[in-house]
């Protein structure tokens, strides 16, 4: 099938990747994010594992081009990855493709612009096209793997006449799925924002329990297990940390808080927003609190930047939080992140305070303390002898407890995790 | 005074006037309005609704030549010593003096010194709106508490009330409450709502003596040892500033250096809201609308220092302001603000005209024998219009009235609410051309009992301004301080000083005493007898 997709971001490449990569003639338009950059200019393409190679490999395969200028190309399916303030972008395509006059075209929409705007768009154009939501469920980390090999689909059509085209579409996608759901668009763009809300919802809890714990004397690692033992629960986004980031877990969620207080004035969501804001900063004020408020000449390692592992990315990530109290208190910071610093220069550019560090003990070296921001697998295990030495001062303050107090201790660390007092 | 010329010939002049009533002073036409107005810039000053003629002005441009007004004004603005009481200048104009024209008095390098504090300000103000400034848990500071009496508390509170919608999106996040009471009533009231963790406090005083402020502030500092558990040390570096001419008494009571903001003894309490005083301002409007404040103020200096008389609108508005008090003995004075912005304007005008020149004895240490400051009060008008109206349009009374309103106002918002501007407009017109002309500028009717008469002759001055903005009330409120400035030198008294308010202080620190003694033969009898009331009560309680 000829495809073009619609979007500079991580989805539209996702979609544009995997749709060639499955055969399909696929074009995409990046719109106002601009044909002029070398994909290796892309953070989104470089900050996700596999990506680029893939794109690559279809560009060369003649599967996948980019469409230079802005021109209407005849295509069967048009496929919508605009971010969720760019609704006014997706009516100018779908205009466009009422112009050409095709008939019997299939849009997908894949844009958490609002709840009905699926409709909206639908409403532009004539009977003989439909518009399609499929909701993005995309995991940064594990795009590809989630596009191709979805354990669910969820699609809201209006229209059953879509449903067949839709179907063959979504055909090579199929081995692992256990659950298609059919929806009216209105139905599944809501559930789109209750699943990421929901989420949110469970983070923000859990870093509250956390924070309380801390006040108590209680570890919070023991109330977890308790409470994920419980089947109506479960242990899925159960675990305390220091603030969640990313670029579209945020985003979804902000914008769905904004949708739910406009009907309703306020809004859960809101508070949980505004809460993992506050937690971001949560490594500092235990930094803070451990020093008294007295940072003067003190020098900070930070392990890890992204705002989850495995990615580059460090949209809405704590560590920029952090950096930025730490600067503002005129701390000396060196961090160290095995993807990430790229893009952290790229926002701190050469401010003298922070160094980037080649591995994780060139960042401890000196420091006062080591504020461990992502969990990226090569933190777990330290040599710990090794660290102690480097470290000026012994204080090792851990955003995702992925370290063991017992062992901490044992290595002469003062040790302060998330929720274990 | 009286014997100077100019003095006795408005004397003469108002023997004439006195019988004059202002209706009929208005003829068809527009010439007096031409004649008896200034507009220039953002403001409008129309006093062709005073009791007064061109004849009227002549005399008192020739009273203020003879009184050497333009020299004085030059002494003013030079740093010279004017506050002769205290041996010191009076210089709020150099405050908002822009840093690029040079200012030395005895030797100092003034500007300098102005723009050097001013920077730190913003250092201090920048670090907390963007939630960098840490309380004793290491949270931001989200509530900002100033704590400040008289000018260290009317100026910053006015300006905050008036210019609110120009706080930056960004800097909504942040409050700022102001305490000043003695008593601690404003403080039991807030402290519930707030979290000490996030609360910072400014502790405004000029001297850092004042017992109101310093009382406030113990209490505060209590509130944050009792919540944090944490040494008084790490509370006084985080959640405390000081913005006073005293650092030492500071730093003894507790504010380090690094949290200090300097002014001199050079800027007089009511005249500081230029200073670091204004820092709550620049907190709640953000910096650069705080420039603007001082942009606005300075624009009206340079108008004061340089238009001629005729023109010039502090000078207009205090002459006309002599003329009412010394020549149509005309002895209280109404602040009508007719926008809802300036409610805090009719206070802080009290101070900065009662304390200023509530005189009695001139710069060479004689008492006078003529009228100074008359009685200074006013509120929102069209509140105003539901209380104390009455008594302007039909007591026995004589009294001026200021009316004070904006052009333009809600330009981004909907139909009805500029209609209410318009309203409110139309209120402010109404009663002043009731006040002025009495029903005689309605349709005659001759049933009318004498109960609803209105005899009119009540003089007023309206000023406008274009729109609120910052700037503007920045020239406001410094036309307000030149207009003050021109009366004392006409009446040749030190407005910069305040002896009248000191020794009820010093008086009350003896009382304290005695409050738990029995009572003192030293002591008046009514001071004793309510002291024995106080204690029989107390004593009452405890059983």
């Amino acid at each position: 099938m000829k495809i073009t997709v619609y979007g500079s971001s991580l989805s539209a490449w996702v979609a544009a990747a995997c749709l060639a990569k499955v055969g399909n003639d696929v074009v995409i338009d990046e719109m106002a994010g601009g044909s002029e950059r070398e994909l290796n200019d892309i953070s989104v393409i470089r900050d996700e594992p596999g990506l680029w190679s893939q794109i690559q490999r279809q560009i060369e395969e003649r599967r996948l081009t980019r469409r230079l200028q802005q021109t209407t190309t005849a295509a069967d399916i048009h496929w919508l990855s605009l971010q969720p303030t760019e609704q006014a972008l997706a009516e100018r395509v779908i205009d466009d493709i009422q112009l050409t006059g095709e008939k019997g075209v299939l849009i997908i929409n894949q844009c958490n612009f609002t709840v009905g705007a699926t409709e909206a768009l639908q409403s532009r154009l004539s009977n003989a096209n439909d518009v399609v939501f499929i909701p993005d469920n995309l995991q940064e980390g594990l795009a590809l793997k989630g596009f191709t090999q979805p354990k669910h689909i969820i699609l809201g059509i209006d229209n059953d006449k879509a449903l067949a085209k839709t179907k063959a579409l979504l055909r090579p996608f199929k081995s692992e799925l256990d659950f298609l759901q059919l929806m009216s668009s209105r139905e599944a763009e809501f559930t789109k924002y209750a699943i990421t809300g929901m989420l949110a919802i469970r983070l923000g809890y859990i870093n509250e329990l956390a924070n309380l714990a801390d006040a108590l004397g209680v570890d919070i690692s023991v109330v977890q297990d308790g409470m994920g033992a419980d089947p109506r629960i479960g242990h899925h986004y159960l675990s305390p940390g220091c603030g969640f980031g990313g670029q579209n877990f945020a985003a979804y969620v902000t914008k769905f808080s904004g949708i739910l207080q406009k009907e309703r004035q306020q809004s859960l969501l809101k508070t949980v927003m505004e809460e993992n804001e506050v937690q971001k900063e949560l490594l500092f004020r235990k930094l803070w609190q451990h020093y008294q408020g007295d940072l003067d000449g003190k020098v900070v390692a930070l392990w890890g930047a992204s705002f989850k592992p495995g990615t580059a990315s460090i949209d809405n990530a704590p560590s920029l939080k952090i950096i930025d109290a730490l600067i503002s208190q005129n701390i000396r910071v060196q961090v160290h992140d095995p993807e990430a610093l790229v893009n952290l220069r790229a926002i701190y550019k050469a401010n003298a305070l922070i160094s980037y560090a080649e591995s994780p003990l060139a960042a401890a070296e000196g420091a006062d303390a080591l504020l461990l921001v992502t969990e990226w697998p090569m933190y777990w295990s330290p040599d710990y002898p090794r660290l102690a030495s480097l470290m000026r001062t012994r204080l090792i303050i851990d955003g995702r407890n992925i370290f063991d107090s017992d062992l901490m201790a044992q290595h002469g660390f003062t040790y302060l995790g998330v929720g274990r007092h | 005074m009286n014997s100077i010329d100019a003095w006795v010939s408005l004397q003469c002049h108002a023997e004439e006037m006195k019988d004059v009533h202002l209706k009929d002073l208005f003829h068809p036409g527009e010439e007096r309005f031409e004649a008896l107005s200034i507009s220039e810039d953002h403001y409008l000053l129309d006093v062709s609704k005073q009791r007064i003629n061109s004849e009227t002005l002549e005399k008192l441009m020739d009273l203020a030549h003879q009184q050497e007004l333009d020299g004085w004004i030059e002494k003013l603005f030079s740093g010279e010593k004017v506050n002769a009481s205290e041996q010191r200048a009076a210089l709020h104009t150099a405050l908002r003096q822009p840093d690029n024209i040079e200012l030395h008095v005895d030797g100092q390098d003034i500007t300098t010194g102005v723009h050097r504090s001013l920077n730190k300000m913003q250092e201090l103000v920048e670090q907390i709106q963007c939630a960098q400034w840490r309380g004793f848990e290491g949270s931001p500071i989200r509530s900002v508490v100033n704590i400040g009496v008289g000018g260290s508390n009317l100026g910053p509170l006015m300006a905050c009330d008036a210019l609110e919608q120009y706080a930056p999106a960004e800097l909504r996040h942040l409050d700022v409450h102001f305490v000043s009471s003695m008593d601690g009533s404003e403080l039991e009231k807030l402290l519930p709502g707030l979290d000490p963790a996030t609360t910072l406090f400014i502790i405004s005083s000029k001297s850092f003596s004042t017992v109101d402020t310093l009382a406030n502030a113990n209490t505060a500092r209590e509130w944050l040892l009792k919540a944090s558990n944490k040494s008084v040390e790490l509370i006084n570096q985080h959640h405390f500033i000081a913005a006073t001419a005293n650092p030492a008494r500071a730093l003894e009571w507790g504010v380090p250096m690094k949290n200090q903001l300097l002014l001199w003894d050079w800027v007089g309490g009511r005249y500081s809201l230029w200073s670091v005083i204004g820092m709550p301002i620049a907190l709640k409007i953000g910096m650069k609308n705080f420039r603007e404040i001082l942009k606005g103020a300075h624009a009206m200096d340079a108008h004061f220092r340089e238009a001629p008389f005729e023109k010039n609108m502090p000078v207009l508005l205090g002459l006309v302001g002599v003329w009412n008090i010394n020549f149509l003995n005309i002895h209280a004075h109404a602040i009508l603000p007719y926008d809802g912005r300036m409610a805090q304007l009719p206070a802080y005008l009290e101070q900065l005209e009662m304390e200023s020149n509530g005189k009695s004895i001139n710069r060479e240490g004689e008492r006078i024998s003529f009228r100074t400051c008359p009685v200074l009060w006013g509120q929102v008008g069209s509140s105003a219009q539901h209380a104390f109206y009455q008594l302007l349009h039909q007591g026995t009374e004589p009294v001026m009235c200021d009316f004070i309103a904006t052009a333009m106002r809600y330009e981004s918002e909907g139909d009805e609410l500029r209609e209410q501007h318009q309203l409110s407009l139309a209120n402010c017109l109404a009663q002043s051309r009731l006040l002025a002309m009495g029903d005689s500028s309605q349709a005659k009717n001759e049933s009318v009992s004498n109960y609803k008469h209105y005899d009119g002759n009540q003089p007023s001055t309206t000023i406008m301004l274009d729109v609120l903005t910052p700037e503007t009330f920045g020239g406001l409120i410094a036309m307000y301080e030149h207009k003050v400035f021109v009366q004392s030198v006409i009446w040749g008294v030190n407005p910069f000083d305040q002896w009248g308010v000191e020794q009820g202080k010093q008086m009350a620190t003896n009382l304290l005493k005695e409050l738990c003694n029995s009572g003192n033969d030293n002591l008046d009898a009514s001071t004793n007898g309510i002291i024995r009331f106080v204690q029989d009560q107390n004593k009452g309680a405890s059983k």
